[in-house]
């Protein structure tokens, strides 16, 4: 087992991120510092939405032996460069209203056992954090969580027909979120469980 | 006056600098690590908001020499220019990301200068969504828009190095990259034009 989380930004990650990292559960990596050497042995890796993007795109073919070896992914944020084949790019929701941000979950995922919907979609009672449209869903993929009354899947795992799963959230890191009840802690450990070849579908 | 950005290939860099919406403004899309090869005195340097830092903080040399030779900066929001341009003191303020939801409410930024081409008919709704921070200016340096302390959060600095920066605590990229905040695309659809008609001017 071996979970990068790669770092792109330039403040630290999340703290329960530090820890998993201090705890041996996962080895945080500066994207500009990631090796083919060090992707070629990874199992797991957690991108955010600081990603660059056009870099990642250079590593398209080592990418796909990635997940071609079984690989699990877990991306935050809007695809706009075809990371692997199958991907599309983002689309957002036109023209959203509050209602629209209301989620409804399609699938039991375990990084969401037990936890409010509602928990989710709103911080402090502002909603749009969590996602404003989707990346595209590839053949195959199986939605977990939709906006505007379940058609814009905003969460959704592809298990990949050559081998691997993508996790696709298509909103801030979703690590972030349930603030108030305290939830970043949980949904960061639950997601480098999956990145680590935890239970999913 | 070419407008020179360079592209960290996040998600909102990429929406932002590529779409069609502003895709004209920006002669040369490139990225942090290339700009020696691109940039020239006479170009402007435009720092999109949400830059990594460490980026930057990678080409400060480069920069320094650009305004030494009496080239332009722009950076926006939320890229720690106080740590890649000279002259910089900015205090961050904690998001109040919430505000709105009381409908008496007022962020209170505005603007300080109306009659400077720069923020040509731009109001308080072309620069209010979130407020992250605050600049203390040297003598000479020209306020453009202020927060609700009269503290500046958007000026021009002609006295620091022999060229010009303009430096803002707005991100508005990231925002109307996530298709998100519809005031900081208000502020890049004034901004912008005001921006190239002043370079040229």
């Amino acid at each position: 087992m071996s979970v990068l989380y790669i770092q792109s930004a330039y403040e630290a990650p999340p703290k329960p991120v530090r820890a998993a990292s201090e705890d041996g559960r996962l080895a945080v990596v500066r994207q500009e510092d990631l090796t083919l050497e060090a992707l070629g042995s990874a199992t797991g890796l957690i991108t955010h939405n600081q990603l660059d993007q056009n870099a990642f795109l250079t590593l398209k073919p080592h990418l796909e032996d990635f997940m071609d070896r079984g690989g699990r992914w877990f991306f935050n944020g809007h695809i706009v460069r075809p990371l692997l084949e199958g991907l599309g790019l983002y689309l957002p929701m036109e023209k959203p209203a509050f209602a629209d941000f209301r989620q409804t979950r399609l699938a039991a995922h375990p990084i969401f056992e037990g936890i409010e919907i509602a928990h989710l979609e709103t911080n402090k009672g502002v909603a749009g954090f969590y996602g404003r449209g989707a990346n595209p869903m590839p053949d195959g993929a199986v939605a977990v969580t939709e906006l505007r009354r379940g058609t814009v899947p905003v969460d959704w795992v592809w298990p990949r027909p050559k081998g691997g799963r993508f996790f696709s959230h298509a909103g801030n890191d979703l690590g972030q979120f349930g603030i108030e009840q305290g939830l970043p802690p949980l949904l960061h450990s639950r997601i480098i469980d999956w990145a680590a070849g935890g239970a999913c579908l | 006056m070419r407008i020179v950005a360079p592209s960290s290939g996040t998600y909102y860099h990429i929406e932002s600098l590529e779409a069609p919406r502003y895709a004209e403004v920006f002669d040369v899309v490139t990225t942090p690590e290339e700009l020696g090869a691109v940039l020239t005195p006479d170009d402007c340097l435009f720092v999109p908001c949400r830059t990594p830092a460490q980026r930057m903080i990678a080409q400060k040399e480069l920069v320094a020499g650009h305004l030494a030779a009496g080239g332009t900066v722009v950076a926006t929001g939320e890229s720690r220019s106080d740590l890649w341009l000279p002259g910089i003191a900015f205090t961050s303020v904690p998001t109040n990301w919430w505000w709105w939801l009381d409908p008496e409410a007022d962020l209170g930024n505005r603007i300080s200068a109306p009659g400077h081409p720069l923020v040509r008919d731009m109001d308080k709704a072309h620069i209010t969504w979130h407020l992250h921070g605050w600049f203390a200016l040297p003598g000479g340096a020209t306020v453009l828009a202020e927060d609700a302390e009269g503290r500046a959060i958007f000026y021009e600095d002609r006295v620091t190095t022999p060229g010009q920066m303009i430096i803002t605590s707005l991100d508005p990229m990231f925002h109307h990259g996530s298709h998100f905040m519809p005031a900081a695309t208000l502020f890049l659809d004034r901004f912008l034009p005001n921006l190239k008609a002043y370079l040229n001017g």
